[in-house]
């Protein structure tokens, strides 16, 4: 935006009264860029969660119900799926911003060769956003039963880890996979972050007799905290919200808010599309009180800003 | 049309449902609109009655067309199936949407009422549950055809009938599976620990509910009352035993032998064995008890602007002729057992089957049946399964 602007306000430089009208068109030539962006909020995010919402409330035979909210709050399936899905996404969000951080820490400040962090930031680059049946594939092709993993282990000890009771078709399992797109995305994220952190801070702190631990936790840990956790409510709705992925690894077979949606939308057994829809609205609702924690959090953390 | 029917299932997901729907139906003027370019003089059509098949030829020829709709050529060997009746009769067959599914043929139907046109369906193919639809809202036709008495599962009015169902299998990879299971009971055996696997979701597929239905038919002896809920309980002691492996099988898991068991329809499976070509060994068992059937059935549309082509059809589709086709292309014609008996299935075709006899004792639900245990087992699969 402030690019545009000086462009157009520089240009007529001591030509006051044509300089007016050309001011006065680039306010609207400002918004422009953002048109496309409205539009596809409007059309992807906006009338999409209304439909949402207004399709909650309605029966298989097309008529109106408080049944599918109801259903919400009773059947023990959907609330153990809820509790299923909060469970994995808070567990490899945190391990993904905590694993993440530490390696991009490691990558950026950590003092490696230069050429190890362009080989980690473009990995993360694939990794991030190498999730869907792809990526389920490969964790059968590796740990699964008949997995590349699995049977090396067994070449070489002679023990069938999967006959001894090992398996990745569990909540754990799922939770393994999600980290691997997940803590790729932290690196992606935090590693612009950590570059921001200027040597002569660190300078400053010590010349001032202050210790490391001084430093991350009065200077470089403020500064870093709100996009810590504007990643970590990222790396939240990315597991929160994954669905390709968790069906083509274990089908419905774990209990996931998202994988309920798809059996009640395009099943040839159960076919409620009024009860998915209200189990979209549920997520929405979840997703809506984690954006209103992460503001209020992310007000305190960047109240050193202002 | 319901929104329980609107969803796009694909022409793939056999075998929906199964009935006998005796019920209050709209009684129909089955006279199809009034007999379209058949002329007037053509044998009667009200009465379901079968035509002499003479008399059926020559008013075929003179309509000289049948319109189709949904028959993918490499579903149940439909290709050949239309390119045998068209060089027999002499008609040209007009081919509508072969992927459509179920609803949409009936849709087809509605939609086309007072058209005559190219886009109005003669005959249909669909799920057994969806007859229980097309008959209440009258869009189907009677006709018995002449081996009618060796249909298994039909409409007693002669408003539909099954032309050809498959059977639930074991699908054994034979490298990784030395000893192949001959019975649902043996899949709780210690040797096959985290091998056995299901070929959809219970939630989501016809397929798998019939899984735990079929097991539990093997348990309760028969006794359909008592399936689902033993279906249930068996899964559940082969889900604590470490057997079962929660991944949905397909062509790739089976060829990379992460799910090297899988219960799965008999013409699934057989088409994966043709498909992999050896590599692995696939080898495929009809179990000794709870062999549960999924059927498809053909009618005839009350709309139909050739209602003579559309009894042609049927009579050469569930002739022996006809029926063996299907065989040909796995699915298992409906009057398999009648041909069995009368040995006119041909040794060759046989061998590529599991033995005839694993079909003998097949079991169809109706309608009702089958919406109740659906209910039943996906209601209760979490809870008794996992425990949760």
């Amino acid at each position: 935006m402030g690019l545009i602007d000086n462009k157009l306000t520089a240009q007529p430089k001591g030509d006051a009264p044509t300089a007016r009208p050309l001011t006065k068109k680039s306010a609207a030539l400002n918004w422009l860029p953002l048109a496309p962006f409205f539009l596809f909020a409007l059309l992807f995010l906006f009338l999409p969660s209304v439909s949402i919402f207004v399709r909650s409330f309605e029966a298989p035979d097309g008529g109106f119900t408080f049944d599918n909210i109801i259903a919400l709050f009773t059947v023990r399936d959907f609330i153990n799926a809820y509790k299923t899905s909060l469970t994995i996404s808070v567990v490899t969000a945190l391990g993904g911003a905590v694993f993440g951080f530490l390696l991009a820490h490691a990558v950026v400040l950590g003092g490696l060769p230069k050429g190890l962090r362009t080989f980690m930031t473009t990995f993360s680059g694939v990794a991030s956003y190498f999730a869907g049946v792809a990526l389920a594939f490969s964790f059968f092709a590796t740990m699964g039963i008949a997995g590349v993993v699995t049977r090396w282990i067994e070449s070489l000890s002679g023990v069938d880890i999967h006959q001894q009771g090992f398996t990745i078709y569990t909540i754990t399992g799922l939770s393994i996979v999600y980290m691997y797109f997940q803590f790729p995305l932290m690196v992606l994220i935090m590693a612009p972050a950590l570059d921001g952190l200027r040597r002569e801070w660190n300078e400053a702190c010590a010349n001032l007799g202050g210790t490391s631990w001084h430093y991350w936790r009065y200077i470089a840990f403020p500064i870093l905290l709100p996009s810590l956790l504007g990643t970590a409510i990222l790396l939240f709705g990315n597991a929160f919200g994954a669905y390709a992925t968790a069906y083509a690894f274990s089908g419905s077979f774990i209990n996931l808010v998202p994988i309920l949606i798809g059996a009640q939308m395009q099943g040839d057994v159960l076919f409620n599309p009024g009860l998915g829809n209200a189990l979209a609205l549920g997520m929405i609702f979840i997703m809506g009180i984690c954006m209103l924690g992460y503001i209020s959090l992310q007000r305190k953390a960047a109240r050193w800003l202002r | 049309m319901s929104s329980s029917n609107s969803n796009k299932m694909s022409r793939r997901d056999f075998l929906k449902l199964a009935g006998t729907t005796a019920g209050a139906m709209a009684y129909l003027t089955a006279c199809g609109g009034g007999g379209g370019g058949g002329g007037a003089a053509g044998p009667d059509l009200t009465s379901g009655n079968t035509i002499p098949l003479d008399d059926l030829i020559a008013a075929a020829k003179k309509e000289g067309q049948l319109t189709t709709i949904a028959l993918p050529h490499d579903w149940a060997n439909y290709g050949e199936i239309i390119e045998t009746f068209k060089t027999k009769y002499g008609l040209t067959v007009n081919e509508l949407n072969p992927d459509a599914g179920s609803a949409d043929e009936l849709a087809a139907i509605e939609a086309n009422k007072d058209s005559k046109g190219p886009q109005a369906p003669d005959v249909i193919d669909v799920g057994v549950g969806h007859t229980k639809n097309a008959m209440a809202k009258g869009l189907l036709g009677k006709y018995k055809v002449s081996t009618w008495d060796s249909i298994e599962m039909k409409d007693p009015d002669g408003y539909w009938w099954a032309e050809y169902y498959g059977a639930l299998a074991f699908e054994v990879s034979k490298p990784a599976i030395e000893n192949t299971p001959q019975d649902w009971e043996d899949l709780l055996k210690p040797e096959y620990k985290g091998k056995v696997a299901m070929a959809g979701d219970v939630l989501k597929s016809n397929q798998s509910v019939m899984t735990v239905y079929a097991a539990g038919l093997s348990r309760s002896g028969g006794d359909k009352t008592k399936a689902a809920e033993m279906g249930l309980q068996f899964w559940k002691e082969v889900n604590d035993a470490g057997n079962f492996i929660p991944v949905i099988a397909d062509q790739g898991k089976i060829a990379q032998g992460e799910t090297p068991l899988v219960i799965e329809w008999d013409y699934l499976a057989l088409a994966n064995r043709d498909a992999l070509g050896g590599n692995p060994e696939i080898e495929i068992v009809v179990p000794k008890t709870g062999v549960i059937a999924g059927p498809y059935a053909g009618g005839i549309s009350a709309y139909a602007p050739h209602p003579y082509a559309a009894r042609l059809w049927w009579e050469f589709v569930m002739s022996d002729e006809g029926q063996l086709l299907y065989l040909k292309g796995y699915a298992h014609p409906i009057r398999f057992n009648d041909m069995a008996k009368r040995g006119v299935i041909p040794a060759d075709l046989a061998a590529k089957l599991p033995p005839a006899e694993s079909y003998a004792n097949a079991t169809f639900l109706t309608v009702d049946e089958l919406q109740e245990a659906t209910t039943y087992i996906t209601e209760n699969w979490r809870k008794v399964v996992y425990g949760e």
